[in-house]
């Protein structure tokens, strides 16, 4: 049972560490941003083919 | 058609700010109440023992030190009062008196003051801003009622000893309404094919109401009068189209005959300075005090777009296509001075509306303060003066 | 100099023409790790938002949705340089202000025919504008005061400096003069792009903050009650809000405001709730005034954009509605008291004390922190800060009751920014004036929002008096919402070159003098 518990705690942990790694690169190297920057054009493309009812 | 005999009188007066006219006035002891919004009630300001000039400034040339002071993105109407009043062209006046109607013409006023720039040796000179109501109801009228009593008669009592009474106040509204009579007497011939007054002569004798004491003007606008029911009409109509001219201050008659030079008959005016509906008397009851009625009567028919409310803004339009069927219109010019945000709005909408609603052939144009002579102006209305004439010719100029 | 840890260096994460920065700022150890636990809160609050399939709809749907992609990286702009405590009150106030516009985009979509189409909650909205104070739904417990504004326009300029562009630019193609503000003018142009949430059983548009602003009403308006059916309530706000005899005006304007409101949603006022929200309002002030006079002093605390964009959301948008801002207060005033009492300063120099006077350029929110960063001047308070301290009445009684109606038009009548660009000169520039001596300032940045008519009508009067007291006025050009006109460059360029030449200086971090962020959000 407890070795159980370490080995479960010892994957969260190691799951918690994989977590922090992975999000903090993200973070630090902004990649997040650098991300969405990709999906700005293609979004704005999207956007560009809508019908609008313009009205005044 | 033969000239109206007054016609240049009535030039002069507006050849400067500080008319002959109102010079004799002060010379009787009257004092000389000046305003620069359409929202002021101008029967407050023609009490007995005063009168009201609406401030221009004619002949404007450069407007370096007001731009200075207020930059070049505020409306050169304001830009060129600031100028004048700085120059020493307003020094004539007795006081002012200010709606915050618009903030440029706010700013306009509060620099004058600041720069000290009136009231020279006038001891009792005063500057006056007042709050007016954005809505047409209940509410907005009390508010007008207050102002124009905190702001206009009181002060106009204690600093001048104008008597304020209501029987005061009908006796100006009288006044008021005869030169209103006249002048709506006059427009009148400005309906017909063959009209009996250009629309730059009409714009010339309603300006004058504006800025000259009302009482001076009346035996020459009654005898314009009388000359125009015998006028004889040109043969050949010179003009190719009828246009209702919409939109912000114009205190240039120079416009007006451009754009009258360019073919198209100013056949109404609906401007600030314009006869319609500022020239509509004013009709008092006796249940109710004068002033209430004079606020309630000027809050109703203001057309300017401060108005907010819906109720408003829809009266706008419909008072527009009102005016372009009673005088006939084939074409409705919507005009904005440069840099007015009100007018930006609506001469916005008012142009879609009053086309793609009401199905008329609008122009859209803004224009600065001083004319002169515009090429881009004379072909933009020479072009809008050719497509009315194509589709007058297509048999479709309207669709109702 | 003041030590600060990691980098210092800021032009350094800017890559020329990049959308987005290089990488994140190294704060030191554990303000890196604080911010990084920030950031992930923010993504945590962004997944939520997402997660839903009407938000989904939502963001293909409308133009304006795409800038939200851009929220931490306006996290990053506005906490460039901060640490330890400065760090931490600017997180308070923005993490909160991403959660609150999160949830107010959730309702609009939630109501909105076009997406979530909940007819029954569409029902409880009332839309009001973005440029109005929203005390008259300060009774209304059981009702939702959304603004479409804020999110389309006013927030997403926020985020992303192009934002607006495209919507000036319709606007600009059905005949609107080019001269006029161009924040009214987007919200137009918003509503002619039919590019807006239609939901509400009604709304309230209201004339502050200008000309610009109360004319652009009239085309929304339209749209709103001829097209979609939504009855709408025009509030006037008087002009010359420091006169005693407009009040009764601006007092029976929300009188009927609050029964368009019950009329249209059959709620009913509620002045437990009323009393209960003014009484959060008057905390905020409190806690506002406590700020003020700390940055009176050597050692300002709640400064820049940190007081800006904090006291725009919570005096205007919040006014008292909502219990967690009145928390962000408390903490935020304990951060400050905590660094004052240690005499703390939040950049590595403080050279000159400054009075930050006009509009702010809106594509550019974080100047004030390129401020400090780059010259070391320290933006004391900022014009639209300088809002009312005016305290409610809050014990419920029929006198107080009577009173809640005046208080709730002064709120009105004072919304940020019109307080001060409205109501006569005395209140733009006398104040101003006053305000550098009361601070301790010996310089005044001008924002000449150049489509700002009320201001620019002041500029030579500015001139004049800051050469008479000799102040040193650097005027700051922009054009609000449209960096085509001045760009973020050109705006820094107005403060390097003044610095340069008047002041004979040089930047306290030179990499931030010039940088190529013209692409960037």
């Amino acid at each position: 049972m407890m070795k159980t518990c370490l080995k479960l705690l010892g994957k969260l942990a190691l799951a918690a560490l994989a977590f922090f790694v992975v999000t903090f690169t993200v973070y630090f190297f902004n990649l997040d941003m650098k991300a969405t920057a990709l999906l700005a054009p293609w979004l704005e493309k999207w956007y560009d083919h809508l019908e609008h009812n313009q009205y005044l | 058609m033969k000239d109206l005999k007054h016609l240049i009188f009535f030039e002069d007066l507006l050849q400067n700010a500080d008319n002959a006219l109102i010079r004799q006035a002060q010379s009787e002891g009257r004092v000389c109440v000046a305003y620069v919004c359409e929202n002021t009630p101008e029967p407050l300001l023609n009490l007995p023992g005063a009168f009201s000039a609406r401030l221009r400034a004619p002949r404007t040339g450069s407007m370096e030190m007001a731009t200075y002071y207020m930059t070049s993105f505020l409306c050169e109407y304001s830009r060129a009062l600031l100028e004048r009043a700085i120059e020493g062209g307003y020094n004539f006046a007795d006081a002012i008196i200010t709606p915050d109607g618009c903030s440029m013409m706010n700013r306009c006023v509060e620099n004058m003051e600041l720069l000290k720039t009136m009231g020279k040796d006038k001891e009792h000179f005063f500057y006056e801003y007042m709050e007016i109501p954005m809505k047409a109801d209940d509410n907005g009228l009390a508010l007008y009622v207050l102002q124009c009593r905190n702001h206009i008669l009181k002060p106009l009592h204690e600093h001048y000893g104008i008597d304020v009474s209501d029987e005061a106040i009908r006796a100006a509204v009288k006044e008021h309404n005869r030169i209103c009579e006249l002048i709506r007497a006059i427009g009148e011939f400005r309906k017909g094919p063959q009209p009996r007054i250009t629309g730059y002569e009409f714009a010339v004798l309603t300006l004058c109401s504006y800025v000259c004491p009302k009482d001076l003007i009346l035996d020459k606008l009654e005898e314009t009068l009388e000359e125009l029911k015998t006028r004889e009409p040109d043969e050949k109509n010179a003009y190719r189209a009828r246009v209702l001219l919409v939109g912000s201050e114009i205190d240039d008659t120079d416009f007006i005959k451009l754009v009258e030079d360019s073919g198209a008959y100013v056949c109404a005016d609906r401007f600030c300075y314009g006869s319609l509906p500022g020239r509509d008397p004013i009709e008092l009851n006796d249940e109710e005090d004068a002033l209430t009625q004079i606020c309630r009567i000027y809050m109703n028919r203001g057309q300017c777009p401060r108005y907010m409310n819906t109720e408003k803004m829809n009266a706008r339009r419909a008072y527009v296509d009102k005016l372009a069927k009673e005088y006939e219109a084939d074409g409705i010019i919507y005009e904005q001075m440069k840099f007015c945000d009100p007018w930006a709005y609506e001469k916005m909408l008012g142009s879609h509306i009053l086309r793609d609603d009401f199905g008329y052939p609008v122009l859209a144009v803004d224009r600065p303060y001083s004319i002169a002579s515009s090429g881009q102006m004379r072909t933009r209305v020479q072009a809008f003066v050719e497509s009315v004439e194509i589709k007058k010719i297509q048999g479709g100029a309207r669709h109702e | 100099m003041n030590k600060i840890r990691g980098d210092i260096h800021y032009g350094n994460l800017y890559k020329d023409g990049a959308v987005v920065r290089k990488r994140r700022e190294w704060r030191g150890l554990t303000d890196t790790l604080y911010d990084y636990s920030r950031w992930l809160g923010i993504m945590a609050i962004l997944a939520k938002f997402i997660i839903k399939p009407r938000n989904i709809k939502a963001m293909l749907r409308y133009r304006w949705m795409a800038n939200y992609l851009a929220v931490p990286m306006m996290v990053d702009r506005h906490t460039q340089g901060l640490r330890g405590e400065y760090l931490r009150i600017c997180h308070t106030e923005q993490d909160l202000i991403i959660d609150d516009v999160a949830k107010l985009l959730d309702n609009l979509f939630r109501g909105d025919r076009r997406i979530g189409n909940d007819t029954e909650f569409s029902k409880k909205v009332v839309l009001v504008d973005e440029n109005e104070m929203t005390a008259v739904m300060m009774g209304f417990p059981t009702l939702k005061g959304l603004s479409r504004e804020t999110p389309s326009t006013y927030v997403s300029v926020l985020l992303n400096q192009h934002a607006a562009v495209h919507y000036i630019d319709v606007a600009q193609q059905f005949g609107l003069a080019g001269d006029v503000c161009p924040m009214p003018e987007a919200e137009a142009g918003v509503s002619i792009d039919d590019d807006a949430p239609i939901l509400g059983a009604c709304a309230v548009q209201c004339n502050t903050t200008c000309d610009g602003s109360l004319l652009s009403n009239g085309v929304i308006s339209r749209r709103l009650e001829n097209v979609d059916g939504i009855p709408v309530f025009q509030l006037a706000a008087p002009l010359r809000h420091r006169e005693d005899d407009v009040q009764e005006y601006a007092a029976q304007e929300i009188r009927n405001a609050i029964e368009f409101i019950e009329k249209h949603t059959g709620e009913k006022w509620d002045w437990a709730h009323y009393f209960e929200c003014a009484r959060r309002v008057n905390y905020a002030t409190r806690c506002r005034l406590e700020w003020l006079e700390m940055n009176k002093t050597p050692y300002p605390q709640v400064f820049g954009s940190n007081l800006a964009l904090y006291t725009e959301t919570n005096y205007m948008a919040i006014c008292g509605k909502i219990p967690a801002f009145e928390k962000a207060d408390r903490k935020i005033s304990q951060l400050a008291q905590r660094a004052y009492e240690k005499k703390k300063m939040a950049a590595r120099e403080y050279r000159h004390r400054a009075i930050i006077w006009g509009v702010q350029s809106h594509f550019y929110m974080d100047f004030l922190v390129w401020l400090l960063n780059c010259w070391g001047i320290v933006p004391l308070t900022d014009m639209l800060s300088m809002v009312s301290t005016r305290e409610l009445v809050t014990e419920d009684t029929p006198e107080n009751r009577e009173q809640a109606y005046y208080d709730m038009a002064w709120l009105t009548e004072n919304m940020i920014m019109r307080n001060r660009t409205h109501g006569g000169y005395k209140v733009l520039l006398d104040e101003l004036w006053e305000f550098t001596q009361e601070f301790n300032a010996d310089m005044v940045i001008l924002w000449e929002h150049m489509s700002c008519k009320a201001l620019d009508g002041m500029h030579g009067m500015f001139e004049e008096r800051a050469r008479q007291l000799g102040i040193h006025l650097v005027w700051v050009s922009h054009d609000l919402f449209d960096p085509r006109i001045i760009s973020r460059q050109g705006v820094r360029d107005q403060i390097n070159n003044y610095m340069r030449t008047v002041m004979q200086e040089e930047p306290v971090d030179p990499t931030l003098e010039i940088l190529h962020d013209e692409e960037s959000w």
